[in-house]
């Protein structure tokens, strides 16, 4: 699979604070790209880098293998985390003038517009001033005028912020489409239930560096450190007991049936998965009994402290 | 690139001339100035009422008794002519205070013989009369004591010694052009200097405006991800500085429209119509005015040149002035923290209208002749000078001091706008500022 971003080995400092230490990442073509990081990390850097605003000290970017260059922003989308519009502009007037922007033609920018406006029920709004809009209303024009020249790469900084559940929804189907038709869709966002239903390769940075990479179910599979996720009915004691040394137990909790609990357990390497089903069978009452699914939270916090951590074990 | 700029040339045009505020502005503005103008002649036409004067003549200098009126008269009657504003009466001995508030006087004029020396009588009044009425009574009683003491004095008839007397006025004339109107036509460059001062700061703080706008509303990350930021910049300066040449052109229409409108209506008051217009763009009607008598001067202006001279420098002063008030726009995040930094701006344009009012005195002089080289004030300042004939290379000197400042303004200015644009949270120090203009792309 080629790849549409490559950055390789970038650096950026601001005042004496170095932004981004060497970062290297690939974004492979097609799918949805998460870009993690706690604030401060370097990602708007990042962000304002591919989306040809500034450009590294140090270090090359390459779009669909050619150095990136201004030019290549019109196949770029780009919706920042902080965005607006022209407040005293009419929604249509607005749109097409974007549109224009990254290169369409006053009719062809209309006529997409038009489309966009009814797919996303905001048609009518057209002769409305932008301030009138709500703020849902405005963050639904943003994401319009972003997507409506059909760029290869998407980026979208918190895209979701400020939308009702519903439109949330909305919005993650509609980028879910556009992933589909073979957009790129580099996602930064906070939110990480969206990381694990979107995204199939994420980047976390920290402090300027690449702390984490890969597909997000590779991440997950790795995290997990062979825990499973166990649901028996009984005592605790009894099940603790009948544990024994065949597993370690990393935690157990009641659940909301009085005689039901979860347990999470960790499986020496050697285990033979099906026998030991069958074992745990045999001495439970088992209801429950699969891989344990790590969150992209817990892993983001995981790796995020562990770095934290390295100069004290490091002393 | 260039389709981009001119759709961002366009939509800066059209956003601020599609405003109510701007038709609203652009038409009013004119009529407005007619009307006030057209008040101010009416209220000054008309008069406020006649005022009585008592004129208190103790010594008797001016004065005598007559038994067929019965009353105290002037000796020379010409010099109280009779006013539809001012009426006098005289009398030897003041009247008390309170006699004085029930009488129908307004005012009581009171001097003795040491008038002679001093020159100097007594104005009482309950309500001042109006500045125009103290003159007229200021002037009448000069009149009449002059009289007094050329025929007391020198024992000369009055009218030998008005023949006698003689005011000289001067008339001045270039040595090399034989140019007679210089001083009407400092007025003229005046005007233009002033249009051209009022341009660029209107102008010019609506550029910072709007990019403080665009920063607030933070849609100019999204903008700056399409265009270079020196093409928004350029689109915004050319877009705006388009919305003034726009309204200029409408003042200059509306207030051609109305002075022949004017002189169609008042067979006399042609004129007033076409300043009406001017003071529309700020101008001084008054001096303007003021020149009236000797409009002869009009026709030795060359309106080509003066014409094109303004173009140049409301171009390139513009730009310059422009680029500034762009960068200023994006080093700040909101209008209140602009004022710190416009001073520095707006120094030196306040400072060329200061001078440009002051050379239009002495438009020959050192200062007008420096200021007008002096890239910062040469927009303002040379214009002042264009209308009395200067030589062509002075102008050009000139006009290249100016576009080239305003080049390096506008490499300098650009690189602060770029760096500013996406910089929020506290205002940057002069030190940053100087830093953020080193930051090449």
């Amino acid at each position: 699979m080629s790849s549409v971003i490559q950055v390789e080995g970038v650096s950026k400092t601001y005042r004496g604070h170095r932004a981004l230490k060497g970062v290297s990442l690939e974004i492979p073509q097609g799918g949805v790209f998460g870009l993690l990081g706690p604030n401060g990390a370097g990602k708007t850097t990042l962000i304002r880098m591919l989306a040809g605003i500034t450009a590294p000290d140090e270090g090359r970017i390459a779009f669909f293998g050619e150095p990136l260059e201004r030019h290549h922003q019109m196949r770029v989308g780009y919706l920042p985390e902080e965005r607006g519009l022209y407040k005293t502009m009419k929604v249509g007037e607005q749109g097409i003038y974007l549109g224009q922007l990254r290169g369409l033609s006053r009719a062809e920018a209309i006529r997409r517009l038009k489309v966009w406006f009814e797919r996303l029920e905001v048609d009518g709004w057209w002769n409305r001033p932008v301030s009138d809009l709500s703020k849902g209303m405005a963050q639904k024009i943003q994401f319009i005028t972003t997507v409506l020249h059909e760029p290869d790469l998407l980026i979208l900084d918190e895209p979701l912020s400020g939308f009702d559940p519903i439109n949330a929804q909305r919005i993650r189907e509609v980028v879910r489409e556009l992933s589909e038709q073979g957009t790129t869709i580099l996602l930064s966002t906070h939110d990480m239930p969206s990381v694990e239903e979107m995204c199939g390769t994420v980047t976390l940075v920290h402090q300027g560096e690449v702390l984490l990479a890969g597909g997000v179910s590779d991440l997950r599979e790795q995290a997990r450190q062979g825990r499973v996720r166990v649901v028996f009915e009984g005592e605790a004691i009894g099940f603790t007991a009948a544990l024994g040394a065949a597993a370690e137990l990393v935690s157990l909790r009641s659940m909301e049936h009085p005689r039901h609990h979860e347990a999470i357990l960790r499986l020496p390497e050697s285990a033979d998965w099906p026998e030991w089903v069958k074992w745990l069978a045999s001495e439970v009452r088992l209801i429950a009994c699969e891989p344990y699914a790590t969150s992209m939270r817990e892993i983001f916090i995981q790796a995020v402290q562990a770095k934290a951590a390295e100069p004290l074990s490091a002393t | 690139m260039s389709s981009i700029l001119g759709l961002i040339i366009a939509r800066e045009y059209l956003t601020r001339v599609r405003r109510r505020a701007f038709l609203i502005g652009t038409l009013l503005m004119p009529v407005l100035s007619a009307l006030v103008i057209g008040f101010v002649g009416l209220m000054a036409s008309q008069t406020e009422g006649e005022t009585k004067v008592l004129v208190i003549d103790r010594s008797g200098l001016i004065t005598r008794w007559d038994d067929g009126y019965n009353a105290w008269v002037p000796t020379h009657p010409d010099c109280f002519p009779e006013r539809t504003d001012l009426s006098y009466r005289f009398a030897e001995e003041p009247l008390a205070d309170s006699t004085f508030m029930t009488s129908d006087f307004d005012a009581m004029v009171d001097f003795d013989d040491a008038i002679v020396q001093h020159g100097k009588a007594m104005l009482y009044y309950e309500r001042s009369p109006g500045v125009v009425v103290q003159g007229k009574i200021q002037s009448d009683l000069s009149h009449a004591i002059e009289r007094f003491r050329v025929k007391s004095e020198l024992a000369l008839d009055y009218e030998t010694y008005k023949r006698l007397k003689m005011k000289v006025s001067l008339v001045g004339q270039d040595i090399v052009t034989k140019d007679r109107g210089a001083t009407g036509r400092a007025v003229i460059g005046f005007v233009f200097s002033l249009t051209l001062f009022m341009l660029i700061s209107i102008y010019g703080a609506q550029i910072m405006r709007g990019v403080i706008e665009e920063k607030a509303n933070r849609i100019v990350e999204v903008i700056i991800s399409a265009v270079k930021p020196r093409v928004l910049m350029a689109g915004k300066i050319i877009g705006v500085g388009l919305v003034g040449l726009t309204q200029f052109v409408a003042f200059i229409v509306i207030g051609w429209a109305m002075t022949a409108l004017g002189g169609f209506l008042f067979e006399q008051s042609g004129l007033i119509g076409g300043d009406a217009a001017l003071q529309g763009a700020g101008l001084d009607w008054k001096s303007w005015l003021a020149s009236q008598d000797e409009l002869s001067f009009l026709l030795d202006v060359n309106w080509g040149v003066m014409a094109l001279a303004t173009a140049a420098f409301f171009v390139t002063g513009y730009t310059l002035y422009a680029s500034l008030f762009a960068a200023v726009g994006a080093a700040v995040s909101e209008e209140s923290d602009a004022q710190y930094l416009m001073l520095p701006v707006m120094l030196p344009l306040i400072a060329s209208y200061v001078m440009a009012s002051t050379a239009m005195q002495d438009p020959e002089g050192t200062m007008a002749v420096v200021g007008s080289f002096v890239p910062f004030s040469a927009p303002v300042m040379m214009l002042i000078r264009i209308p009395l004939g200067v030589p062509l290379w002075e102008v050009m000197l000139s006009l290249l001091g100016v576009s080239l400042t305003a080049v390096l303004v506008v490499i300098f200015a650009g690189r602060v706008y770029r760096v500013g644009l996406l910089m929020h949270g506290k205002r940057p120090t002069f030190m940053e500022l100087f830093r953020w203009m080193r930051h090449r792309s």
